[in-house]
């Protein structure tokens, strides 16, 4: 399948999913005028992708996520704990800035309610 | 001639740094998030602080979007106003719109339900909710709600006033 690369503006963040490694990362910040229209192709790539069995990681670095963005976030991420619960292999890699707590309580947040795999690391 | 100089002191008056009526465009509340951005690092606030005051704008500005937008009425399309400012030493952001009496009093009811919550109780409250199957409305403002609710320094305020045609002025104030 072909990669999903969806350029950031200043209201959504950077989305570049790879197929041949699993590598996926969203970067910057999210707080689009829709959040079904802009999250629904990065979901049914994902959903694509993981019916393949591949392997998958997600790196995450994001500022800033509007509640709306959240509920799509954790999309994602039982996405990617049903592949790591069926024995396949996904982890979550989270970014953030040390000066932003409230990335780092959000990254904490999702963490402490999945089993997958998750890094959460400061970016110096 | 339009009284503009007495229309700023009145913003000025109570605190108020930013302010923004009209239609509430994507492309508004990006440009205006900018502002709130610019205004807070000039004052020299911790970036915590500032990611709070702008998380509380944005979901305030696409509440009143989103429920403006809804609406055929012109009257109400047109009603939404946003403030950021300063009162004793806190940040406060307030906005309002024209609302159907009805989702006013619904909203009334969830934030008076919001209030009596502590720290841990909130937080409960935003798990649930984040879980919860995704629904259109007043739902939608059901989790920005209580991440309001959780980052201010004060429980949040609101105000229903009616107007005509079945319609009330809601206005929503957070401190952080």
């Amino acid at each position: 399948m072909d990669d999903l690369i969806i350029e950031a503006t200043t209201s959504t963040p950077r989305i570049a999913f790879r197929a041949g490694t699993g590598a996926l990362t969203i970067e910057g910040e999210s707080y689009p005028d829709n959040t079904v229209v802009f999250f629904t192709p990065a979901l049914e790539w994902l959903k694509a992708y993981l019916s393949g069995g591949g392997p998958a990681v997600l790196t995450l670095n994001l500022a800033y996520m509007n509640t709306s963005s959240v509920k799509f976030m954790l999309d994602i991420l039982e996405m990617l704990e049903e592949t790591h619960g069926a024995g396949g292999s996904a982890r979550v890699i989270w970014n953030y800035d040390p000066e932003n707590e409230r990335a780092l309580d959000m990254a904490l947040e999702f963490q402490e309610d999945l089993t997958l795999p998750f890094e959460i690391l400061p970016l110096d | 001639m339009m009284q503009l100089a007495q229309l700023k002191e009145a913003l000025s008056g109570q605190g108020v740094m930013i302010s923004f009526t009209g239609a509430f465009h994507h492309s508004i509340i990006e440009e205006l998030g900018k502002a709130v951005r610019h205004y807070l690092e000039s004052d020299a606030a911790a970036m915590t602080s500032m990611m709070d005051v702008f998380s509380v704008y944005i979901e305030q500005a696409q509440n009143v979007r989103q429920y403006t937008n809804a609406m055929e009425d012109d009257a109400v399309a047109h009603s939404g106003i946003v403030v950021i400012g300063k009162q004793e030493g806190r940040y406060v952001v307030s906005s309002g719109n024209l609302v159907v009496r009805e989702d006013g009093e619904a909203l009334v009811r969830r934030i008076d339900e919001l209030k009596g919550l502590d720290r841990q109780a909130l937080r409960k409250a935003y798990k649930t909710q984040m879980k919860a199957p995704r629904a259109e409305g007043s739902d939608a403002a059901g989790l920005g709600l209580i991440d309001m609710a959780r980052k201010a320094s004060a429980p949040l305020a609101c105000n229903l006033d009616p107007q005509e045609n079945g319609y009330s002025f809601f206005t929503l104030q957070v401190e952080i």
